[in-house]
């Protein structure tokens, strides 16, 4: 087992625990605002461990571009997502509020 | 270890199309028709067809998925405008079911009693020794392209292909008649938010960079017309809910030409060749590669928009009833 092997282990399991712990946010946490909060960002931290520990386990420059590319879309993706639902949420809570912040 | 993952695998889409259906909740059941999706793309990969799983993942999960939420969006607002009535109509629903009770079952029992001789027959016949793939693989070099599915796919069997882009059109066609033509009525919204804006500003030409790469690999790889259609009608959608609805800002022929420009194409081609005395959809051997990606290309532009077409007339269907709401 070579020390790249080793870091790989690493860096997966610090991103499944990423995962699970945004999951676990996202079934525990009370209302939708926290519940995004747990799903995005611990997800995406999630995400990038396992594609870091990805990239070094293919060790090809083209491979780690093309897997930083796939976390970089899946975040930009992920957090616009997250505050278009978010902003959803807050004009159906409080109506009318949302459009005086934006003008 | 990798028995493990192929059961787990198997298990867990089984696990989600039931859930799927038996989920209580419309939403949910959406949802987990996504996850169904995906978990099937992932079992197209470990059987080694990457092609159908792009697809898969692309079209169940992709473009079903915009579809389904949508449809989601128009019953939650029908639902809750129809709460008052909704105590009276489950009451008289449940002493319906009552009646009708045994015929559901009857019939699930029926029809899974047939999937399931069916499918035994499937594995039975199973052909020893890969079926088509020795004959599909002798004629590749005639084909004009390397990747087996593309040749099987735009050359062998390129009728089925050809049908199969129409039936895309059909189901808009059936679309557009149900719907009424009258559409694409709202061009000047603009995207409220910038961020939304900035966003579907900066996807736009990476899906479109990324759906000609698909296009272009297909030759060797896989990929091709379908997958690189879902992407680039990725981009109509997205433009759509961004305020920017592609079909009001083209004239309405140059529309209706993008839409049956892949299909003629094809068509007009492959009578073309008949005349000089080939079969239907038979290439000459020189510039099958080249014939090939154009019929891709014009295929995918084609089905890209039609997809696009699709969301936007259904997503026009129910906003103009809401407008006659509001006005009366």
């Amino acid at each position: 087992m070579t020390i790249y092997e080793v870091i790989t282990v690493i860096l997966l399991l610090v991103g499944c625990f990423f995962f699970l712990a945004g999951t676990l946010g996202v079934l525990r946490f009370p209302d939708l605002f926290s519940r995004l909060h747990a799903l995005t960002k611990a997800d995406n931290l999630g995400l990038g461990f396992i594609a870091a520990g990805m990239a070094l386990h293919i060790a090809s420059p083209w491979a780690a571009v093309k897997i930083f590319f796939i976390w970089f879309f899946t975040l930009l993706a992920s957090s616009t997502s997250c505050y278009l639902i978010a902003r959803f949420q807050r004009e159906q809570d409080q109506p009318g509020k949302g459009k005086e912040d934006r003008e | 270890m990798s028995i493990l993952i192929d059961g787990l695998l198997a298990i867990l889409a089984i696990y989600l199309a039931l859930q799927s259906l038996l989920a209580p909740r419309l939403s949910q059941s959406v949802f987990l028709f996504f996850a169904f999706g995906l978990a099937l793309a992932l079992a197209w990969v470990r059987l080694g067809a990457v092609d159908v799983a792009i697809t898969e993942a692309a079209i169940a999960a992709g473009f079903l998925g915009v579809l389904f939420l949508d449809a989601l969006r128009d019953f939650s607002s029908t639902i809750s405008e129809k709460h008052n009535n909704t105590e009276a109509i489950q009451s008289s629903a449940s002493r319906k079911k009552i009646k009708t009770f045994l015929l559901p079952r009857l019939a699930f029992g029926v029809g899974l009693g047939l999937f399931l001789l069916i499918s035994l027959e499937a594995i039975w016949q199973i052909p020893q020794g890969g079926g088509l793939t020795a004959a599909a693989e002798s004629m590749l070099p005639e084909s004009g392209v390397e990747h087996p599915v593309t040749a099987v796919l735009l050359n062998f069997r390129a009728y089925d292909t050809w049908l199969e882009i129409g039936v895309i059109l059909l189901g808009l066609l059936a679309i557009f008649v149900t719907g009424g033509i009258k559409i694409y009525t709202k061009p000047d919204v603009v995207a409220k938010d910038p961020l939304l804006r900035q966003v579907i500003l900066f996807f736009t030409p990476v899906l479109f960079l990324f759906g000609a790469f698909l296009l272009y690999i297909g030759k060797s790889g896989p990929g091709g017309a379908f997958q690189a259609a879902v992407l680039w009608g990725a981009i109509g959608i997205l433009l759509h809910l961004g305020g920017k609805p592609v079909f009001a800002m083209i004239p309405r022929w140059v529309g209706q030409l993008v839409l049956i420009m892949g299909l003629g194409f094809f068509l007009l081609m492959g009578f073309v060749f008949m005349s000089g005395g080939a079969t239907l959809f038979e290439y000459p051997k020189a510039y099958a590669g080249t014939l090939i990606l154009i019929v891709e290309t014009l295929a995918a532009i084609s089905i890209a928009a039609a997809l696009t077409a699709i969301y936007a007339n259904l997503n026009q269907m129910k906003e103009e009833p809401k407008e006659n709401e509001s006005a009366n």
